[in-house]
């Protein structure tokens, strides 16, 4: 660790990144208000098509217009953000259930189950995590529960990694060795020593995985192989426009905008975590 | 680690063990999609219910999954890895056809992203006061914050809508771009960090002290010691640049293999697939025995042990 130069040198940045943390919790902020409350605030179906309407500008019923088959592209932005960000945030539980749990408890349960378990993430780590979940999704059927399960498979490795590192760390510290002498356990070693210390770790590590997820999910539902067609998602919102982006660009800007938007918010937000949860380098966060 | 020859023996071993267990899983996580490629035809065209039955058993979907694994074990072990159950046509030959177009693309974004990249961290140790330092965060940031399928889908809506200049589908240069500079970004960043620390050790100030010029201490002395660096980041640039090919061939409507996987995923045309994700393993397990190799081909320390 080189702490004085680094803190030296990148004194200024310091600023910058906490103008980041705050950036992101506007732009997640807005998500969620979106999310919960836009649907309502338009009162409009965001399946309902109106031909007629088609792609017409923004006005006052439609504030940023309507889609090639004349549908309300602002109440479709607001139910697409509540199922990506649905699925992104269970997708990610899923796989730190997946990952971090289960290789947790493979270690825990002794050097097979350890050798076995581990082998199987290292075979998903040696899939491209995209043709892994298209496969995945494929054999699993379309779906909101299939895509969430097939995004979580194809990142779980990261947490169980994650976890083990932890856990190697932590099982040579003095007071879980006093609890081995003490006959402890395995698993309530696990629980009630290693647990509370791999939360920082689980988190900062989700919060890179939560932009990944939704990118992902924003992909396969392009593919066509991700929700059902009567799910506005931002990816399947995307799909649909990217065919009528010359007479309605706002269709296809908007769903874009709003993606890049979020994988900005939580790579700042990770950024914040990482520093913030490095002990040595806390003061440079601030 | 010991290493030496049995060592890279046994690593070879582990690759190769990799590349088989994810060709078994594949095999059977594929057999377990509901519907097969006949269901997809049927529906497509009027097939009567015998035709159904002839056409499973001429392409030998009536027998048991263990069968069907056995057969294409033989067959793959020759090297032959059948027929495109759609398109009926040699597999080898559709993947042969295809691996051109990726490979092109990959190699196209890789160059435009090592060239970025390096020539980003360098710039940014020899000039620290200039804008060079700004742009590798900058693109660092670039890279994590927005994915290749967002920049992807803006270049075309920038470019082919809103200014109107190119045709932007079905021509590489700016997937090859976007993919560059998305690589560009996690390789800057960490080298950067390695330069500045190999540029204030001794031996460097010794070399200056000499009187040498600025390139001969940047290519004779700072980027052969951060090539270790560079190449353990490979795993996560060969990541990238699967992932961003895969997407960008689709968005971009270009041939490769990221074309024919997602037809043959939506098709249920088997072979085709499974010899998708075994050429894809392949190449990922083929990195990283490379890296494992240029590692101690560059760092002396890793072949002695």
């Amino acid at each position: 660790m080189r702490i004085s130069p680094v803190c030296a040198d990148e004194g200024g940045a310091g600023s910058v990144r906490s103008r980041g943390a705050a950036i992101a919790v506007v732009i997640l902020g807005g998500a969620v208000l979106l999310a919960l409350a836009g649907p309502a605030l338009s009162g409009l179906d965001p399946l309902a098509q109106n031909i007629g309407g088609a792609n017409m500008p923004p006005s006052a019923a439609h504030w940023l217009g309507q889609d090639h088959l004349g549908r309300d592209i602002f109440t479709r932005l607001a139910v697409g953000t509540r199922l990506t960000l649905f699925v992104a945030l269970a997708a990610t539980l899923a796989a730190i259930l997946i990952g971090a749990v289960l290789g947790l408890v493979a270690i825990a349960s002794g050097r097979i189950a350890e050798t076995l378990v581990f082998g199987g993430y290292d075979l998903v780590r040696a899939m491209p995590s995209i043709l892994l979940a298209m496969t995945l999704l494929v054999a699993l059927g379309p779906g909101i529960l299939p895509l969430t399960l097939a995004i979580g498979i194809a990142y779980a490795p990261i947490f169980a990694h994650v976890a083990r590192a932890v856990w190697r760390r932590e099982s040579s510290a003095g007071y879980v060795a006093a609890a081995r002498v003490m006959a402890a356990p395995p698993l309530s070693i696990l629980s009630r020593h290693v647990a509370p210390n791999l939360f920082g770790a689980i988190v900062t590590q989700a919060a890179i995985v939560v932009p990944r997820a939704i990118t992902t999910e924003s992909v396969l539902s392009f593919f066509g192989i991700g929700v059902t067609p009567g799910t506005p998602t931002w990816g399947r919102m995307i799909a649909d426009a990217v065919r009528h982006a010359e007479t309605a660009p706002l269709a296809l800007a908007m769903p874009v905008a709003a993606l890049s938007a979020i994988t900005l918010a939580f790579a700042l937000l990770g950024d914040r975590l990482r520093l913030g949860s490095d002990p040595l380098r806390r003061g440079m966060a601030a | 680690m010991t290493r030496g020859f049995a060592g890279s023996g046994a690593a070879l071993l582990r690759h190769g063990a990799v590349v088989c267990a994810i060709a078994v899983v594949m095999f059977f996580l594929i057999r377990v999609i509901p519907g097969d490629v006949v269901d997809v035809l049927a529906a497509e065209g009027d097939l009567s219910d015998s035709e159904i039955a002839a056409l499973r058993a001429e392409l030998g979907l009536d027998r048991g999954v263990a069968a069907q694994f056995v057969a294409w074990l033989a067959a793959a072990a020759r090297g032959d890895l059948g027929l495109s159950i759609r398109f009926e046509r040699p597999v080898a030959e559709m993947i042969w056809f295809a691996v051109p177009g990726t490979l092109a693309l990959a190699a196209k974004a890789l160059a435009i992203g090592l060239t970025l990249g390096i020539g980003l961290a360098a710039a940014a140790v020899i000039w620290p006061r200039r804008v060079f330092v700004w742009l590798v965060n900058a693109v660092n940031l670039w890279s994590i914050a927005l994915p290749t399928f967002c920049v992807g889908l803006a270049a075309i809506l920038i470019f082919s809508i809103w200014l109107g200049w190119l045709p932007v589908l079905g021509q590489a240069t700016l997937p090859a771009i976007v993919i560059g500079i998305d690589i560009a970004g996690q390789l800057a960043k960490p080298l950067h960090e390695d330069l500045k620390e190999i540029a204030a050790a001794p031996f460097v100030r010794a070399a200056r002290a000499r009187g040498q010029s600025r390139a001969t201490i940047v290519f004779r002395h700072l980027l052969p010691n951060a090539a270790p660096v560079a190449i353990a980041l490979s795993g996560l640039i060969l990541a990238g640049l699967i992932g961003g090919t895969l997407t960008m061939e689709v968005l971009f409507g270009l041939p490769g293999l990221g074309t024919v996987a997602l037809q043959a995923i939506l098709g249920r045309d088997y072979p085709v697939v499974q010899a998708v994700i075994l050429v894809f393993a392949l190449a990922i397990v083929l990195v990283n025995a490379l890296t494992d190799l240029c590692q101690r081909a560059l760092d002396p320390r890793l072949r002695h042990d």
